[in-house]
């Protein structure tokens, strides 16, 4: 007698967390009572759409951080990374990201690296990933970048932290 | 054309009226015209595109990029077409332009872009030049019969100062000709090289806004041409369109913006502020625009 047939769980996907809704330019969590809930528009400011990522990637509201394609472009930064890169969203957006930002960790292998994690994390692949970046052509400055999936659309999340992996 | 109100548009895009005009007031986009009573009115076209994009974008900005990308691609099949000398499929272009906007946003944005477009990529004294701006010209002459027949008691003078039709100053001209006679007022043009029989001319056609266009013609001859302006229509201001190096004996001569349809919308502010009437064969004052070292003479 055949064995009867099982679903089985694949690893990784039965213990996944929901993820978290937040918005794209103020990094505040999903409003339930928004007016438009069928929108993906922010309901409290109004000016981001509202992206899906794993708890221990989302931004906080404090955190600043980027969105970006798998092309490399940027195609979204919040309004605390806008303050904290010097640059408007609107003149950051289609710009390759290495114009934004680069590694900034002298043990990393190179450039690649993260050039690597944000395709990867666009692709909708791979774990959370911290890195050491720096804004391009300023020296001194590091911050500490958390790396990731988020979406739909699929994207990389890049959340400029303070180098605890929640 | 098809455009929406404020609600409708906010509708289809699925936000509030007020994210709507916060769009509008950090990103510029959707950029809506407004009616006589100031209310705004989206083109269909735009909120469509806009829509579409904000099903795939990552955030409002980038949503915004590609929905502006999707409209320029008129811009782009029209300098195609004209680049290859293929009319009918510029006039096509236009068409296709025409279906997302207004025909005053069809000419700044698509028409004008691209034949200036083409005069950058051979030089403003080419062949190609020549064609495209003879086909924009003729199109802007077609558009202009299309137009309703004049409904404001409002008349424009245009003196125009260019050199001929081949002039880069022409074809804003001839646009901003176009989008005076699409809001109803009366408009006439005439170059500022004849004041024979001008006083006759303007006795009959009465204007209340005149407005010296182009940068061709030398200062005396645009002076004469604004005395006997004067002379027969009374102490109107002169307007200036693309006149950069006038010598203006008034400050208070107004100049007028560089774009066409801001040009138009300046012009339209004149007649609501009430512009000064024409009072014919008003006595005359000082002529405004004679050069300084003429009126010192005299």
């Amino acid at each position: 007698m055949s064995p009867r047939p099982q679903l089985v769980a694949l690893p990784g996907y039965a213990d996944r967390q929901a993820d978290v809704q937040f918005c794209g330019h103020c990094g505040r969590a999903a409003a339930v009572d928004i007016a438009q809930p069928a929108s993906r528009v922010c309901g409290r400011c109004e000016l981001g759409l509202l992206i899906g990522a794993p708890p221990q990637l989302a931004p906080a509201p404090s955190d600043p951080f980027l969105l970006v394609d798998s092309t490399l472009s940027v195609c979204g930064v919040s309004a605390l990374a806008e303050d904290l890169l010097g640059l408007k969203e609107t003149e950051a957006v289609n710009r390759h990201v290495n114009e934004l930002l680069v590694p900034a960790d002298a043990e990393a292998s190179g450039p690649g690296d993260l050039v690597n994690l944000l395709m990867h994390a666009a692709r909708g692949e791979g774990e959370v990933h911290e890195v050491v970046v720096r804004p391009t052509s300023e020296f001194g400055i590091r911050y500490w970048a958390r790396i990731g999936p988020c979406g739909p659309p699929r994207a990389a999340l890049v959340v400029l932290g303070d180098g605890r992996i929640r | 054309m098809r455009t929406l109100k404020t609600s409708e548009a906010a509708a289809v895009l699925n936000v509030s009226p007020n994210t709507l005009r916060a769009w509008e007031r950090r990103f510029g986009y959707p950029k809506p015209q407004r009616t006589a009573g100031k209310h705004r009115l989206y083109t269909h076209g735009e909120v469509a595109a806009l829509r579409d994009a904000l099903q795939e974008g990552l955030s409002i900005s980038s949503a915004i990029s590609r929905a502006r990308e999707s409209l320029s691609a008129d811009t782009s099949i029209l300098v195609g077409a004209l680049q290859s000398f293929e009319l009918d499929r510029a006039d096509g272009a236009m068409e296709a332009a025409l279906a997302l906007r207004s025909v005053e946003r069809s000419v700044e944005e698509v028409l004008l872009p691209s034949v200036n477009e083409i005069g950058e990529r051979h030089g403003f004294d080419s062949a190609p030049w020549a064609f495209a701006a003879r086909w924009a010209a003729d199109w802007l002459q077609r558009a202009q019969r299309l137009a309703p027949p004049p409904m404001r008691p409002a008349a424009v003078l245009i003196g125009d100062a260019t050199h001929d039709d081949l002039d880069t100053d022409a074809l804003a001209l001839r646009a901003l000709q176009l989008f005076c006679v699409r809001s109803g007022a009366r408009v006439l043009v005439l170059p500022v090289s004849g004041v024979s029989g001008l006083v006759d001319v303007l006795r009959a056609f009465e204007p209340q806004v005149v407005v010296v266009a182009g940068a061709e013609a030398p200062d005396d001859q645009v002076a004469r041409w604004a005395y006997r302006v004067r002379s027969a229509a009374g102490p109107l201001q002169i307007t200036l369109f693309r006149r950069g190096r006038m010598d203006r004996a008034r400050p208070a001569d107004r100049e007028l913006a560089f774009g066409p349809g801001e040009a138009h919308r300046q012009i339209l502010e004149m007649f609501d502020g009430g512009a000064r009437p024409a009072s014919v064969s008003a006595p005359h004052d000082e002529p405004a625009l004679v050069p300084r070292r003429r009126r010192a003479n005299a």
